[in-house]
């Protein structure tokens, strides 16, 4: 029993970046299968002071993508990338308008980010390092830090980085920070929680995300379903011009 | 027999030791707090002290502050908000620097800071960041207390560290420290002797390797302060810091005291220095135009000779030489090379460190005793950064209003109150001032509306009518056979809960007023030790005299009455003496002696009267001014007769306060240098608390009795307020070996209000309000991680009201609920109607709280009150909920309506499509339905200004929301229009009938007869559930 406990010990110690993320896509559906996805449907309810909001997100692994928001009954399309175009619908006007130019290059950067930014991170460019031990939601868990490629930010170029707190127990992440880069909310750290990691086809995905600020509030999203390798109708992420 | 014996013995040793292992789980800090989060509310609006300021060497959109209490700040555009980046490590600053080899990420920070006043904190070390200052790690010194400066090179991996070290004691660790690679090894480079230390450090802008450091003898006690000595010189290095010469040429001759020094950015030849001589006439600025060789004496204008250990910074303007600015009292500016000056514009005074804009020399940053100022025009007109929420309290307290107010004081910075709560959250403009000067204790008297507020020393001690807007100064004074009063800086003030006109006040000798100061009597002899040795402030501050009253001493500083009986009053002074009295003051019992392992003298910050037990007290002892910053916190349980430590190694830094819980003696609040100390075991072991607690000394500690708030007051972070930490009184050993743990709670009253507040602008600090949800707070022995948990509310018949996300942390988690169902489905229109986004409140009672986890379930109860001030009788309530439910339902009702027209409509489109025949049964129907919804629905137009006229959904749900969302009774008004809007509803339902019975009829049967597609209309729960 001390041989083992000693094994255990060590095992944890030695643990390198790669060895946690390359663990967790083993025990969360296999590395290859992670790969071989086409894309994702989410449907979520947002509830916000009593108002429960429809919501449903769709990424695909060419990088399309589309947040739907149903509100009485009216769909409103936020974040839609057609592979070009980045483009949302105002609320007031209700119609489609285009992101500025330097959130679509930003976005642009990250359409490699599918199935998940650390998968494949080197072959993207990317460094991962393990930088620490850190207690989150009260448990133990490995820093890891990402470094992707750097953002524009109001002219300026802005290193884009991703800390994900790994659950030393169970190899998943539970949370995920990053600093705000653009908006009056710059420099604040952004933190999401991540739990009810369920199995959908053979690979797991956290069915409870809670998104908010270090040390602030936070607003928490059940999934009601989790759809792999939907099929869209490209008509969905284009930009409607002439509206 | 004897082998049997060992081996039961060790058996049971076995399984003890096994059983125990698993039965004590012992959860510290984060394991065990989980959601439990404070909130800082600020103020800001007075801010705080700077210690330092430094800008990014090729970006002007980033400026960092270093706060003498309150940590560091980043601003990313231009210094017009900020933003904590050093919330987990000492928020003492002495000097930020950042790396010019890579500027956006290398970011260095020496902790403690520099200008060494009375109340400054300490530090721990340096620290560096690699990520632009979202993680920290510590480098090393220790042992230095305060670092003045760090100066890195612009070409190689050279690091040179100023450390000014101890303020209270001797110590090695002082000097100039250099890193040859990157701050991996440091050796000393410049050391004198263990009284003095490196006040200013820079280096030639061209030729890193050429060195200025400047040398400080300075020392302070609790009663004294000395600047100056034979070993206090500047000192130059040409070779990167291996040998160093004085350079005194033009100096006078005799001891000198802190000197500041500036090199030129646009020509390294020029240098300023200030110094403190033993003649007034050689105080002041000199400058060098031959780098160092001679110094010429130019100014000794009151800016630049000023309080020399408060005010020691030159900043020269990075493209002009001769611009030259001093920090002082105001600040003085000359644009002359330093042969004339005159005052920065209005702004707070005592102006520690300057800013230029890199581009821009007209730009300037100043940090002051209040703050950040920004100047566009060359420090001529200066605005205030009101955003920084770094204000410095002494003391704290809190009155019994709803919502409570907070009063305290502050470091320069005089006295405030205000709302723990306010609509839109607690504004600059919600904090009320109470009191000029630097600010102390502030209380409220317990009836009615008055507070007492001071100033230092008691210089005035103020007596405040609220009502009437009108002061009285109300300090105890001498009378015939006195010796001086003695008053501490931060002089003792308490009131009593017994008789609410009763006010104590305390010098050497305690002072109580039965009228609210109007009367004082002593009712006790000198309860200090009155030491003459430690009562000449007169002659302190060295070389330049400083007589502020900061350094008086041999005071009394803590003052408690028992709250459970008035006769038993506790005195603890500054020079170490505990005494009580248990007859109301005829006789006093200095305790002090009883004891253990408290150094003698050891200043006694506060006492805490138990609410328990009369004989029960709490005192905390700090010997920081005598360089000794262990933790001294001691409990009695018998007036004093003896003493015991209640203090474990599990906390850091030296303790100001401790607070007592009101209903579980063994929970404990305790304030450190270092942040917030909770135990839940009377002392046998603390956790710290973080959540939101920065690493910042917390010079108070209030509980508040009816929310069960904890209020911190704080030096350097403002109030930080951990709402209702009742659930601390219920953990236990019990409770957590339980997987999953509902905490008891008290009804929640579903508050009724719906004021007005939030015009701040978006530069402005606003404090968030407590939540005023109902809260369900619960444990979780592991964090949940894998497979499905939820949670619902049910009512008392098991159905579900609504569905909430639960945490998951391990821990305490609490999940809000605002007690509201969700919003009515409600018709599709073009645009919205806001009205529908209304969600109502459930009716008071008893509701059921489900946890499902995994094949768990969990369940507790949970209680919604009325709110006692509503408007609303029972009465009232019930019209008001029944008028608001059929509203509700009118609304889903036209949902479906309005679907199911549209289902028809679709129909008869398709039907048109299907078959050209169609026409005539097809477009009546069209065109009845189309007609009819456009007045059901708003069916064209935009959500802005491009809307259409409201029709009977808008209608409908404009009404629905007004009584929702309001607290009183449907008016006369409001009951008129619902029967107008029903009328309308009847009369649009009526017409659809007909159309169906009609129309639509006709098109069934055609639609029947040609055998082609049935319509398929969902049933009204299923449209509704969906």
């Amino acid at each position: 029993m001390m041989l083992a406990l000693f094994f255990v010990a060590s095992w944890a110690q030695a643990q390198t970046a790669d060895e946690i993320i390359t663990n967790y896509f083993e025990n969360t559906g296999g590395y290859e299968n992670w790969g071989a996805l086409k894309g994702v449907k989410m449907n979520f309810k947002v509830n916000q002071g009593g108002m429960e909001i429809p919501v449903e997100v769709v990424q695909l692994s060419d990088g399309k993508q589309y947040t739907k928001v149903s509100l009485q009954g009216n769909n409103f399309m936020q974040g839609v990338y057609d592979g070009n175009v980045l483009w949302n619908t105002n609320f007031q006007t209700m119609k489609a308008e285009k992101a500025d130019a330097e959130t679509t290059a930003n976005h642009k950067l990250n359409t490699n980010d599918f199935p998940q930014d650390l998968y494949d991170y080197k072959k993207k460019g990317y460094k991962l390092e393990l930088v620490g031990n850190e207690t989150v939601e009260g448990t133990e868990t490995f820093k890891l830090k990402l470094v992707k490629e750097p953002v524009t930010v109001d002219g300026e170029k802005v290193e884009d980085v991703v800390y994900y707190f790994f659950d030393k127990e169970n190899f998943v992440p539970i949370a995920q920070e990053s600093e705000v880069v653009s908006g009056p909310q710059k420099g604040v750290i952004s933190h999401i929680t991540f739990s009810d990691y369920q199995e959908v086809e053979g690979l797991y995905f956290p069915f409870s995300i809670s998104q908010g600020v270090k040390d602030g509030p936070s607003q928490p999203i059940t999934v009601d379903a989790i759809e792999v390798n939907p099929e869209i109708d490209e008509s969905e992420f284009a930009f409607p011009e002439g509206e | 027999m004897k082998s049997a014996f060992y081996v039961t013995i060790a058996l049971c040793t076995l399984i003890f030791s096994r059983v125990s292992a698993q039965e004590e789980i012992k959860l510290k800090g984060k394991e065990l707090f989980g959601d439990l989060q404070a909130r800082q509310i600020g103020p800001a609006l007075m801010s705080g002290r700077i210690n330092d300021l430094e800008g990014h060497p090729k970006n002007n959109r980033v400026i960092y502050a270093g706060a003498a209490g309150g940590g560091v700040w980043k601003s990313f555009d231009g210094g017009v908000t900020f933003k904590s980046i050093f919330d987990e490590h000492p928020q003492s600053i002495g000097v930020i620097s950042i790396d010019p080899k890579d500027p956006d990420n290398t970011i260095w920070v020496g902790t403690g800071e520099t200008w060494t006043r009375n109340s400054v904190s300490i530090g721990d070390g340096l620290f560096q960041s690699t990520d632009g200052g979202n993680n920290w790690k510590k480098v090393g010194f220790n042992k230095s207390e305060r670092i003045s400066s760090i100066a890195i090179s612009p070409s190689s991996q050279d690091i040179y560290v100023g450390v000014l070290g101890a303020l209270w004691s001797d110590s090695e660790e002082r000097g100039v420290y250099k890193s040859p690679d990157g701050g991996k090894t440091w050796e000393r480079i410049l050391y004198i002797d263990q009284k003095t230390g490196c006040s200013d450090l820079v280096t030639d802008p061209k030729d890193p390797n050429i060195l200025y450091a400047s040398m400080w003898e300075f020392r302070r006690t609790p009663w004294s302060f000395n600047s100056g000595g034979q070993n206090s010189a500047l000192y130059k290095s040409t070779d990167g810091g291996k040998t160093w010469d004085k350079i005194h040429n033009g100096f006078p001759s005799g001891k000198l005291g802190r000197i500041a020094v500036a090199v030129a950015p646009s020509d390294p030849n020029i240098l300023y220095t200030v110094l403190e001589t033993e003649q007034a006439k050689n105080n002041g600025l000199y400058r060098s135009d031959d780098a160092g060789k001679s110094w010429q004496h130019l100014n000794n204008d009151f800016g630049l000779v000023v309080r020399p250990f408060y005010f020691s910074r030159l900043v020269i303007d990075p493209k002009n030489p001769d611009v030259v600015v001093k920090g002082g009292l105001f600040g003085s500016i000359s644009r002359d090379g330093g042969k004339t000056f005159k005052n920065l514009g209005n702004m707070h005074a005592d102006i520690h460190d300057i800013l230029f804009d890199i581009n821009d020399s007209d730009r300037m940053y100043v940090g002051t005793d209040g703050g950040v100022y920004r100047s566009y025009n060359g420090g001529t007109t200066m605005e205030m950064v009101t955003n920084l929420p770094i204000s410095q309290f002494y003391h704290i307290s809190v009155d019994d209003n709803e919502p409570y107010n907070i009063y305290g004081g502050l470091q320069d910075n005089g006295s405030w109150y205000g709302p723990s709560s306010s609509p839109g959250g607690i504004e600059a403009r919600d904090w009320n001032s109470i009191g000029y000067g630097d600010g102390f204790r502030v209380l409220k008297h317990p009836t009615k509306n008055i507070i007492y507020s001071e100033m230092q020393g008691a210089e005035n001690v103020w007596r405040y009518d609220v009502d009437r807007n009108k002061n009285k100064t109300i300090q105890p004074l001498p009378v015939k056979g006195d010796p001086k009063l003695r008053f501490n800086w931060n002089a003792p003030m308490a009131i009593s809960v017994h008789q609410p006109d009763r006010f104590y006040m305390g010098s050497q000798f305690l002072h109580k007023s039965e009228d609210m100061g109007d009367t004082w009597v002593k009712i006790s002899p000198d309860l200090t030790t009155n030491d003459p040795a430690k009562q000449t402030q007169e002659e302190s501050g060295g070389l330049s005299k400083d007589n502020s009253g900061a350094e008086n001493h041999t005071t009394i500083f803590t003052i408690a009455e028992s709250p459970i009986d008035e006769q038993v009053i506790w005195v603890g002074t500054d020079d170490g003496n505990v005494q009580v009295t248990q007859n109301g003051g005829k006789s006093w019992t200095n305790t002090i002696t009883n004891i253990q392992g408290l150094p003698k003298n050891t200043w006694c910050y506060h006492i805490e009267a138990s609410n328990f037990n009369k004989g029960t007290a709490y005192a905390v002892f700090e010997g920081h001014s005598t360089g000794d910053f262990n933790t001294y916190v001691y409990k009695t349980t018998d007036f004093g007769k003896t003493w015991k430590s209640i203090i474990t190694d599990e906390i850091d830094g030296f303790a100001r306060n401790i607070q007592e819980d009101y209903e579980n003696e063994n929970l404990l609040f305790l304030g450190t240098e270092f942040g917030l100390y909770i135990t839940i075991n009377g002392g046998l072991s603390w956790s710290k608390f973080t959540n939101n607690v920065p690493a910042v000394a917390i010079h108070h500690i209030e509980l508040h009795k009816k929310t069960n708030d904890l209020i911190l007051g704080t030096h350097g972070r403002g109030i930080i307020i951990i709402d209702d930490i009742s659930p601390l009184r219920q953990l236990s050993q019990e409770v957590l070996q339980k997987n999953v743990h509902f905490f008891d709670s008290k009804p929640t009253i579903m508050v009724e209000e719906s004021g007005f507040g939030g015009g701040s602008t978006e530069t402005q600090f606003i404090g968030p309000n407590p939540s005023k949800s109902a809260r369900i707070v619960y444990y979780l022995k592991k964090r949940h991680t894998f497979g499905k948990m939820t949670m619902e509310i049910q009512d008392s018949e098991g159905n579900q009201v609504i569905e909430l996300t639960p945490g998951k942390s391990k821990g305490i988690n609490i999940v809000t609920w605002n007690y509201r169902t969700k919003q009515p489905k409600v018709a599709k229109g073009k645009t919205f109607t806001y009205g529908g986004f209304t969600s109502p409140r459930v009716q008071a009672g008893t509701y059921k709280v489900v946890i499902i986890k995994g094949k768990d379930t969990y369940e507790t109860e949970l209680v919604l009150v009325n709110d006692p001030t509503s408007l609303l009788t029972d009465a009232d309530r019930k019209v008001k909920y029944d008028v608001t439910m059929k509203l509700y339902d009118m609304s889903e009702d036209l949902a479906y309506t309005v679907y199911e027209m549209d289902e028809w409509v679709t129909r008869a489109e398709n039907l048109l499509k299907e078959d050209a025949k169609s026409k005539k049964v097809a477009e009546p129907v069209i065109k009845l339905l189309n007609d009819l919804k456009d007045t059901m629905v708003i069916t064209k137009g935009d959500n802005y200004v491009g809307a259409a006229e409201p029709q009977l959904r808008e209608k409908l749900s404009d009404l629905y929301s007004k009584i929702a969302a309001g607290f009183e009774k449907p008016s006369a008004s409001e009951m008129d229009n619902l029967k107008l809007i029903e009328e309308r509803f009847n009369k649009a339902k009526a017409d659809f009938k007909k159309i169906k019975e009609k129309q639509i009829s006709k098109m069934t049967a055609y639609i029947e007869k040609g055998n082609l597609k049935p319509i398929t209309i969902k049933s009204k729960d299923d449209f509704l559930s969906e």
